[in-house]
């Protein structure tokens, strides 16, 4: 090789040697974009596992569930979590359109969580006040994590499912930096519910 | 007389309401904010982990303050919602002081790293500039060691 060429190799090392040196300085400046960013709901039974859900319930007895929220958002977030019961003719979130549930909320959680952090809660909940008579049954009260709400809730009987079919469900919101409000994140969680017998 | 003191219940009770509301209210904006100053925190790479389990505990009590209200229980849910608001100022205090550090830390890691960044680069070029000289030099004298020698005969 001539002179010329080896001068070339020494100031293409030059040159890739001032831009490794030059690397932490321009990792200050160029920021690369991050990868999708969502939440996640989840709803987990009794032992922490996605098995066993109540399902047929019996006034004044207790049930548990556990409920969770992951954030992937790349940085902290602040959420709402909604709890909310309704019957088969209540209107559920619609995830299509993103909208909530009109039902007014019972129950909820706040807290805020860090990026790649999960938040998980045991949900104890159990009916009383419920009665069956012939194809109508009606739960007046629920009691969510020893909070008492008079609920007022009938059902009627459900000869397809034969169930009388209830919905304990979880809305997830999260709180807009930049509208200043906490606003539905059209993630859902439904644990449905038959009332098969009161004491 | 038993019409007045009917009156002066009901308005007893929606001025409780709306007092109640209004510290609910209250509440939710101290933890809105106390959650605005912690996210500018760490956009500004400070340690916000501590802070984030305080913000907690307010939004934790201003849930049940909610929860309190739904059942109706206007005390308790005053009471919730007033425990709040020191929570969320201790918060939103702390976060600004960790902004703070952190944006202190932040400008001398960028001064550390452009002083760095000169430095390291210039010797480099110096040791590749004079790594080069002794090549070249090397390179012309075996050159010239490898020249034919011209026969005067």
């Amino acid at each position: 090789m001539k002179l010329e060429g080896y001068k070339l190799v020494f100031v293409a090392v030059g040159l890739i040697g001032v831009l490794l040196i030059a690397t932490p300085a321009l990792g200050d400046v160029i920021r690369l974009p991050g990868g999708e960013q969502f939440s996640e709901l989840y709803l987990l039974g009794p032992d922490n596992m996605a098995a066993n859900y109540p399902f047929n319930i019996v006034a004044g007895q207790n049930y548990s569930v556990y409920v969770g929220v992951g954030s992937q958002l790349g940085s902290s977030a602040y959420y709402v979590l909604y709890v909310k019961f309704g019957n088969q003719t209540d209107q559920m979130p619609n995830a299509t359109l993103g909208t909530p549930s009109s039902l007014q909320p019972l129950y909820e959680y706040r807290f805020s969580i860090q990026d790649s952090v999960n938040w998980e809660s045991l949900l104890n909940f159990s009916v009383s006040n419920a009665s069956i008579s012939g194809n109508n049954s009606q739960i007046n009260t629920l009691q969510i994590n020893n909070v008492t709400f008079n609920v007022d809730k009938p059902a009627v009987w459900n000869s397809n499912s034969t169930t009388f079919t209830y919905q304990l469900f979880f809305e997830l919101w999260i709180y807009n930096v930049q509208t200043g409000s906490v606003e539905f994140n059209n993630r859902f969680v439904n644990l449905q519910l038959n009332l098969t017998r009161t004491p | 007389m038993a019409f007045g003191s009917f009156l002066y219940s009901e308005h007893y009770a929606f001025a409780q309401t709306d007092q109640t509301e209004s510290k609910l209210q209250a509440a939710n904006t101290a933890v809105e904010q106390a959650f605005n100053a912690v996210l500018d925190a760490e956009k500004t790479g400070a340690n916000v982990t501590g802070t984030l389990a305080l913000l907690n505990t307010a939004a934790g009590i201003l849930a049940q303050a909610e929860n309190s209200y739904r059942t109706g229980d206007s005390n308790t849910t005053a009471a919730q919602a007033d425990s709040v608001l020191p929570i969320a100022q201790e918060v939103t205090a702390s976060a600004q002081d960790a902004k703070q550090t952190a944006l202190i830390s932040n400008q001398n890691a960028v001064w550390s790293t452009i002083a760095f960044t000169v430095i390291a680069g210039f010797v480099f070029v110096l040791v590749l500039f004079l790594v080069w000289r002794r090549f070249k030099r090397s390179y012309i004298n075996s050159l010239s060691e490898a020249k034919p020698e011209v026969n005067s005969q």
